[in-house]
């Protein structure tokens, strides 16, 4: 009998000791990548202070992340893209060029992101005032 | 392929397992099977205060039909991500499928005791607690999908309180109440382990009735409240009702 109480502890210490299950630091970039790649992302509002101009049910500009780590938008950039963490929040830059051969490099925060509705965000150059881009996918 | 690995994800339980089964069954055919008045001589015997003695006739298997749900709160969790709230959200119990083994060693006391090892396949209706909106535009989201379907490697142990006998018909009414322990084996998923919201362990508080036909079989009802035994971004709060059979597998084999 006490080996078979033995048993039970060896086991209970055996899941113990094998319980704590933290999360691998790519985690949460890998589901953020599965749910923004392979999707075209239509851009369904923009809001700058307290300005929005509303896109939705227009021919819109539109951008689509590829699971290759390419890019390619409705204005004709293509390049690449990745998402990094910097200071606890989720960009996406992306390295492209215009149709002309131009190098555009920009860098959104991912405000945040599912499977059908994404907002990034973007202070531009000269402003204090954040503009967000509200985006579903279809 | 993913079906054995959702099954068997880790060789050491199998090994753990397999050990204690094969304990058991060894433990079958080195005691050979006694009466009652014996196994009343064994328990004068011995010199455990609780306990006399593991045998055959007290090993049983049991299966079971499992409704479960669970409780998310998930204001831990920091990543970016929504999920809608109306896609995930499921307050309700889904059935899921447990089987394993138990012993009922001979207790001297007045409560007796049960210990069981079981595999459970669980599936859940998944409530979750905290609605998020991204204003104007984005409203009722989660930032936390869980898994809702995993399968669990449980012990318990379990205090048994006679209720009512019927000295004629030799059965046995108990309540019983105890502890018991889940552990996850199946793999979990990457939206399931977000700001390392993925604990795999589950402490239980168990409480249910027994009835006992002449040691032939014991149908039960248990319900089982858990939580997560480490600390999670995700506090889970897992309720389950298990309605089954355990027959003697001294009967069966």
């Amino acid at each position: 009998m006490k080996k078979r109480y033995n048993l039970f502890f060896a086991f209970w210490l055996l899941i113990s000791m094998t319980a704590c299950n933290k999360e691998l630091d790519s985690t949460s970039h890998d589901v953020m990548y599965t749910m923004l790649v392979n999707k075209n992302w239509y851009l369904d509002y923009s809001i700058t202070g307290n300005g929005t101009q509303a896109f939705v049910g227009q021919s819109t500009y539109f951008i689509t992340y590829l699971k290759d780590g390419t890019t390619k938008d409705s204005d004709g950039l293509t390049g690449t893209f990745s998402i990094q963490k910097a200071n606890n929040n989720y960009e996406i830059q992306v390295t492209a060029k215009t149709v002309n051969g131009n190098s555009v490099n920009y860098t959104h925060t991912i405000e945040t992101i599912g499977e059908g509705t994404m907002i990034q965000s973007y202070t531009a150059s000269g402003q204090t005032t954040k503009t967000k881009l509200y985006f579903t996918s279809k | 392929m993913r079906i054995v690995k959702l099954y068997f994800p880790s060789f050491s339980f199998i090994l753990l397992f397999s050990l204690i089964i094969c304990s058991s069954i060894s433990a079958q055919t080195i005691v050979p099977i006694q009466k009652d008045g014996a196994i009343i001589n064994e328990q004068k015997k011995s010199s455990s205060p609780t306990f006399i003695k593991f045998i055959g006739d007290h090993v049983s298997l049991f299966g079971a039909i499992d409704f479960a749900k669970q409780s998310l709160n998930d204001k831990g969790i920091t990543a970016p991500i929504n999920y809608l709230y109306s896609a995930v959200n499921n307050n309700a119990y889904k059935p899921g499928y447990v089987g394993g083994f138990r012993i009922d060693p001979i207790s001297k006391s007045k409560y007796s005791y049960s210990f069981s090892m079981a595999f459970n396949r669980i599936a859940t209706g998944t409530y979750y607690q905290n609605k998020y909106t991204y204003p104007p535009y984005i409203s009722d989201y989660t930032h936390f999908k869980a898994d809702h379907v995993f399968t669990t490697l449980s012990i318990a142990a379990h205090v048994k309180k006679m209720v009512f006998r019927d000295n004629a018909a030799k059965y046995k009414f108990y309540v019983v109440a105890g502890p018991s322990f889940d552990y996850k084996i199946s793999n979990l998923s990457n939206e399931q382990l977000i700001n390392g919201a993925g604990n795999r362990s589950i402490i239980n508080g168990d409480l249910g009735a027994e009835f006992n036909n002449k040691g032939y079989y014991t149908l039960f009802a248990h319900y089982k409240l858990g939580t997560n035994l480490f600390q999670s971004s995700v506090s889970v709060q897992l309720n389950r009702f298990e309605i089954g059979m355990s027959i003697r597998a001294k009967d069966l084999f």
